[in-house]
């Protein structure tokens, strides 16, 4: 998926900026609702508190996670994730295979779907989307590395598919390319595609194939989608889904609480709290793909492996590194930073993929006696202060933490922990951006920050590879994607294996000896992954399907698996209007209109008191 | 004999200072309330443990109400609100005053050169105070503050060199005054040169007015600390009373209604600026002669 | 140098320093910025399977020699192609949507705050060092000392039945509903800006009438035997209240300080908001524009303030 969203995310909150863009309402002429007034009574809707707009429904333009799960409802996909372990499984393409030689896959397209205007979709649609990603510019941004391998994608007729590789790739079977209507796309060309806004217009809804269809847009307040009835895999129970924009988490968990909301999407720990045990409502705290990690400076170099930045060389030994590993004790920051809600982390891919990941047999868990049993083996010796030094080098290393409470708590932590093995720690707060500039140049010991990683794991094990290290172009270095600086012949070999690897097995087995050299080197100390928290109306809404089983995220998954499994709970509360409250609401409203108007009264009466009295004298004179 | 003459001369001055400055009960209470808050901010460490700051160290529960073993409840982290009080007045005075500083020192400078040579040096000069006087400050605080990241020496500068406009009007407008009595005529006939002048007449002159200034530039300084931490533009490393305000709005403090949150860092920074504010304003009632005729 | 006299000269004098002034604000702000540390191509990309000759392609675009791009920011310091990296939306585009909540909050705790505040200032200048101006000094300091946005926390700790965010229920439709909706959401913040710029405005009018009451012409018209009343009403407090407007005018940057925290604190979805929305990360062309914005409303305030000042008292441009 897109691992920096999600840290921006997990940043966001963290800082406390919860809002999202507003529009200015009061300019416009006052909204409908867009579950009750345009809806009609007995249409049961399903709606889900987000706390970031989507950025843009042109799937070209698109950031944010709310925006990609937009697209999953209004667009086919060839392939999707199992709800159980998160495996390919076939979606929009019933099944694939991949040529004898290697050379091309095969996917046969459901026949019989049809776009919401009643085109039929064929392999064609399909074809016209690669190439276009394949021969476009802007198309690349957001989907350039799916097709990387791809010479050609090419319809024998309309319900088969073949793609043409360059070479052997498993991305083959997570290809996550929202499939778009030829007949519509094709007159937005590369240029227009940039500003293209792909929303409804004139109640026109969106052309789409998904279970569900764009109908109306407003920025900053909601997206309505209507359900695709006839959709090939199954009929939504809901009439429609609405993603509302809530300004800040509060608000959202209040909506949540007066059932004006179904779903409350990415919660911050101390309101997930505030909602737990509360009549009607489930809080959930879901398994997710993304780790945290104190990452060190394995010897910062650019991609042709010329030294950069100032890294402590201390930091180059692995021993130093596997010492302060074993000096961080994972349970308490679960405990204290996540408040219980997630789990300590140990290797790259996250326990969420059971097929990839790598339990290490060997733990590095908390062992102060141990990390300085390494500190005193590898040669650094305690100073009288306490410190430890080799060569008359001091041991005292800069922590970079980020802007926001869990990042500098943590480094708090971690801070202390290494006093007690004799490294003396310095911990810098600073903006993700200016860390992504300093990480990028080298210049760092330590930094706290983390990885949302994708159901594939090319992209993450790429990140350690000593090709994705910086890169120069002209006189200045720019950061790729490495941020360990980590370079290891070995890894990089089994990394070129399973790039070409198409058995899941064999690359699993791949992937599980990579993460074993990472987490033997210590280029990482991975400190915990985090949970997904949210809250629903469970006295409404019932069935949701967790990924992978049983304790996944149920909602903004890879896929759409809950969108096509929950049902309400009865008849009796027909979708989620919020008729009820507002009488409350109103009540408020009139008192204060009468508030307001009774200060402006009080004033006016003493302005118009004085008048009288000054008035009174002058008649007098 | 010169010496002791002036040195008497000096110190009846400062009598009647006293005695016109003691008539003021209310910048009395001030001067009471800041001894406090410096005495507390010199003994911080004595007062509250610095190791109670320490995130690592903390066992409480986050967000606990006050209790017997925390008189004012803990943040979001489970570290005692009335530790990082004890130790946010440190930040909160040091940023005041040397920030107040930085301003002063640029608005002297400025204001006494463009007051002291007027003509085209003056038109530049205040032109370009009258500009940065046009730029809001908080935005430019914080663009500023953005561009030199976040420590406690980058905040002391931005709040230093957004506040000094102010102080070179005034500077400048007391110079003109100066320049044109009669005993700076007779400097000038006697052959002193600009920076004597400058230095020697000018600024004594000049500095009394520029003292109530400064004390009520301490005020504000004070306070834009505090809305900078807010927004977390202060130094995340240490405790403030701004930054103890952006972690409880951050964390929900104000919807689950803890007050003790909350009220007590506020309530400290009105305490401080209000002082600084009753005693700056007396100062000005005491060395403004045309003001004192009012009262 | 005839034509730099009387009322047009005055004028023409003010718009051309307001022009300069601005003309220092774009230049000022177009440096500023290229100070700021980051990639904006690596946060425009960020979270995207961008291949990395991608990234050059786009970074190649912002690189180039910087007199162009500053010439062309010149040219159209309001060019809607630069997109928020935090919003991935054209800058201008936001802040438009932003601009009339943050008018409508900002509008009425000016006019709350400036009729009460003019009426209190009257009150305790005319007699000054009496009890109620002991009171209002002591008040108006205290008020003073407070930050804003701190007032608004106690505000919505002290009074939850009002809603403590947003601008309106989503949901609520239909003309009075959705008008007495919002003014109900207005009630916390529009208390604690008013409360904060009433202070100020007390201690303007104030000042200003102390200021005016010492003119020889009031001594006189006293002399003459006129009554308190009258004088106040006739000749004091109008003309003590012009400086007082065109102060409140030329504090709007001061109006600014309080929108920002305020709308922070009250997730108001205004301009102050998406200030502080572009603050954290930072969102450099997102918090160039916002600073561009209220730099251009600080110096079209000033102007207006200075030609208020010239149409309601002739002596300044005859000067």
């Amino acid at each position: 998926m897109h691992p920096l969203v999600k840290r921006a995310l997990t940043v966001a909150l963290a800082a406390g900026l919860l809002s999202a863009p507003a529009a200015g309402a009061l300019a416009r002429t006052p909204d409908p609702s867009p579950s009750q007034a345009q809806s009609s009574q007995d249409k049961v809707t399903f709606t889900i508190g987000i706390l970031s707009d989507v950025d843009s429904t042109n799937p070209f333009t698109g950031i944010v996670v709310e925006a990609y799960e937009a697209y999953a409802l209004m667009y086919d996909y060839l392939v999707t994730s199992s709800p159980k372990d998160v495996s390919p499984q076939p979606s929009l393409a019933e099944s694939y295979q991949e040529a004898p030689d290697k050379k091309s896959w095969t996917y046969k397209i459901r026949s019989g779907v049809t776009w919401s205007d009643g085109t039929p979709l064929t392999a064609r649609d399909a074809a016209y989307t690669f190439n276009r990603i394949i021969d476009g510019d802007f198309e690349q941004t957001n989907y350039g590395n799916y097709v990387a391998n791809i010479e050609r994608a090419e319809a024998t007729d309309d319900t088969t598919l073949v793609l043409h590789v360059k070479k052997p790739t498993p991305i083959m079977e997570r290809l996550a390319v929202p499939i778009l209507p030829e007949h519509v796309w094709k007159d937005i060309d590369g240029t227009k595609v940039k500003s293209y806004a792909n929303e409804p217009e004139d109640g026109k809804p969106i052309v789409g194939s998904g279970p569900f269809r764009l109908v109306e847009r407003r920025k900053g307040q909601f997206l309505r989608f209507e359900a695709n009835k006839q959709y090939w895999g199954g009929a939504p129970a809901m009439d429609e889904v609405v993603m509302r924009v809530f300004l800040n988490a509060d608000a959202m968990a209040q909506a949540l609480l007066r059932g004006e909301i179904d779903f409350a999407y990415d919660l911050q720990s101390n309101v997930f709290e505030s909602l737990k045990n509360k009549p009607g409502i489930t809080t959930r705290s879901s398994k997710y793909p993304g780790f945290n990690e104190i990452a060190f400076n394995n010897g910062a170099a650019l991609a042709d492996g010329t030294p950069i930045g100032d890294g402590h060389p201390a930091l180059k030994d692995k021993q130093v590194r596997l010492a302060i590993s074993y000096a961080i004790d994972r349970e308490t920051l679960v405990a204290r930073v996540l408040n219980g809600n997630g789990a300590p982390g140990d290797t790259f891919i996250p326990s969420m993929y059971p097929a990839l990941h790598l339990d290490p047999s060997v733990k590095q868990t908390y062992d102060p006696a141990k990390a300085n049993q390494l500190l005193d083996a590898a040669g650094y010796a305690k100073g009288s202060d306490g410190i430890r030094a080799k060569d008359g080098k001091k041991l005292a290393l800069r922590l970079f933490v980020r802007d926001g409470a869990e990042s500098q708590a943590t480094g708090e932590f971690v801070k202390s922990w290494l006093k007690d093995i004799g490294i003396d720690v310095t911990v810098k707060v600073m903006s993700e951006d200016a860390l992504t500039e300093i990480i990028g140049q080298g210049d760092f010991d330590m930094f706290e920050w983390g990885w949302v990683v994708e159901p594939d794991p090319d992209y993450q094990m790429s990140t350690f590879t000593c090709g994705k290290r910086s890169y120069k172009d002209g006189d200045a270095i720019y950061a790729d994607l490495s941020d360990s600086f980590y370079c290891n012949p070995e890894y990089d070999q089994l990394y070129d294996q399973q790039s070409g690897e198409t058995d899941p097995a064999k690359r699993a087995e791949l992937a599980k000896r990579m993460q074993q050299l990472v987490y033997d080197d210590a280029a990482y100390a991975i400190t915990y992954y985090y949970d997904d928290m949210v809250a629903y109306r469970s006295d409404r809404w019932t069935g949701f399907v967790p990924q992978p089983d049983p304790d996944g995220s149920i909602l903004f998954q890879y896929g759409v698996h809950s969108y096509l499994a929950i049902k309400p709970v009865s008849a009796a509360s027909p979708g989620s209007g919020a008729a009820a409250d507002t009488g409350s609401g109103m009540s408020g409203s009139l008192v204060a209109a009468v508030g307001g108007g009774a200060v402006v009264a009080v004033v006016a009466v003493l302005l118009v008191a004085r008048r009288r009295r000054a008035a009174g004298a002058d008649e007098r004179e | 004999m010169t010496s002791s003459l002036a040195w008497t001369r000096r110190r009846n001055t400062l009598l009647r200072f006293w005695g016109d400055f003691r008539a003021h009960h209310s910048a009395l209470a001030g001067l009471a309330i800041l001894a406090c808050f410096a005495l507390v901010a010199i003994f911080a460490s004595l007062l509250a443990d610095p190791e109670g700051l320490n995130v690592a160290k903390a066992t409480a529960k986050s967000h606990a109400p006050p209790s017997a073993d925390y008189w004012l409840g803990t943040d979001g982290n489970g570290i005692s609100i009335l530790t990082l009080l004890i130790h946010g007045t440190r930040v909160s005075l040091v940023v005041g005053l040397a920030a107040t500083a930085i301003a002063i020192v640029i608005g002297t400078v400025i204001g006494i050169m463009a007051g002291f040579y007027g003509g085209w040096a003056r038109s530049l000069l205040m032109g370009f105070t009258d500009w940065f006087l046009v730029i809001p400050f908080l935005p430019l605080a914080i663009v500023m503050a953005s561009v030199l990241g976040p420590s406690l020496v980058n905040i002391i500068i931005v709040i230093g060199v957004t506040s000094w406009p102010g102080t070179a009007r005034l500077v400048c407008a007391q110079t003109l005054t100066v320049r044109s009595r009669p005993y700076m005529e007779r400097a000038k006939a006697l052959g002193a040169g600009s920076w004597h002048q400058m230095t020697r007449h000018v600024l004594p002159n000049v500095m009394p007015l520029v003292l109530a200034h400064v004390v009520l530039t301490v005020s504000i300084a004070i306070l834009s600390e505090t809305t900078l931490s807010f927004l977390g533009l202060g130094d995340p490393t240490r405790p403030s009373w701004g930054k103890i305000l952006d972690s409880a709005y951050g964390t929900g403090a104000m919807s689950n209604g803890e007050w003790w949150y909350v009220l007590p860092p506020g309530i400290c920074v009105v305490l401080v600026v209000l002082a600084f504010t009753l005693v700056g304003r007396a100062l000005e009632v005491v060395l403004n002669p045309r003001l004192k005729e009012e009262r | 140098m005839a034509l730099l006299t009387g009322t047009r000269g005055y004028v023409v004098r003010k718009v051309t320093w307001s022009l300069g002034t601005l003309l220092f604000v774009l230049v000022f702000n177009f440096f500023l910025f290229r100070l700021l540390p980051g990639d904006p191509i690596k946060m425009y990309t960020r979270g995207r399977n961008t291949p990395s000759e991608q990234l050059i392609k786009l970074r190649a675009e912002l690189n180039r020699p910087i007199g162009t791009q500053f010439l062309e920011y010149l040219s159209n310091p309001f060019a809607s192609t630069i997109n928020s990296t935090r919003f991935n939306r054209p800058v201008w585009e936001l802040v438009a949507e932003r601009v009339w909540p943050t008018v409508l909050l900002v509008g009425t705790a000016i006019l709350i705050a400036s009729v009460a505040g003019i009426w209190l200032g009257i009150r305790s200048g005319w007699r000054r060092g009496g009890t109620f101006d002991r009171w209002t000094t002591g008040a108006t300091n205290t008020l003073y000392a407070m930050p804003e946005f701190w007032v608004g926390m106690v505000l919505i700790i002290a009074l939850p039945m009002f809603p403590s965010g947003n601008i309106n229920t989503p949901g609520v439709s239909g003309f009075p509903d959705v008008f007495l909706d919002t003014a109900w959401h207005m009630v916390l913040p529009v208390t604690a800006l008013a409360i904060v710029y009433l202070a100020e405005y007390t201690s303007i009018m104030r000042a200003s009438l102390v200021d005016e009451l010492r003119q020889d012409y009031l001594q006189l018209a006293r002399a003459k035997g006129l009554r308190e009343d009258l004088v106040r009403r006739r000749h004091a407090v109008p003309n003590a209240l012009l400086p007082t407007m065109t102060l409140i005018f030329l504090n709007f940057g001061f109006v600014i300080g309080g929108a920002i925290t305020i709308e922070t604190v009250f997730s108001w979805p205004g301009l102050g908001l998406l200030s502080y929305e572009a603050l954290r990360g930072p969102d450099i062309p997102l918090l160039q524009a916002t600073f561009l914005l209220f730099s251009i409303g600080v110096v079209v305030f000033t102007l207006l303030a200075d030609l208020l000042y010239a149409v309601l008292d002739p002596r300044v441009s005859s000067q």
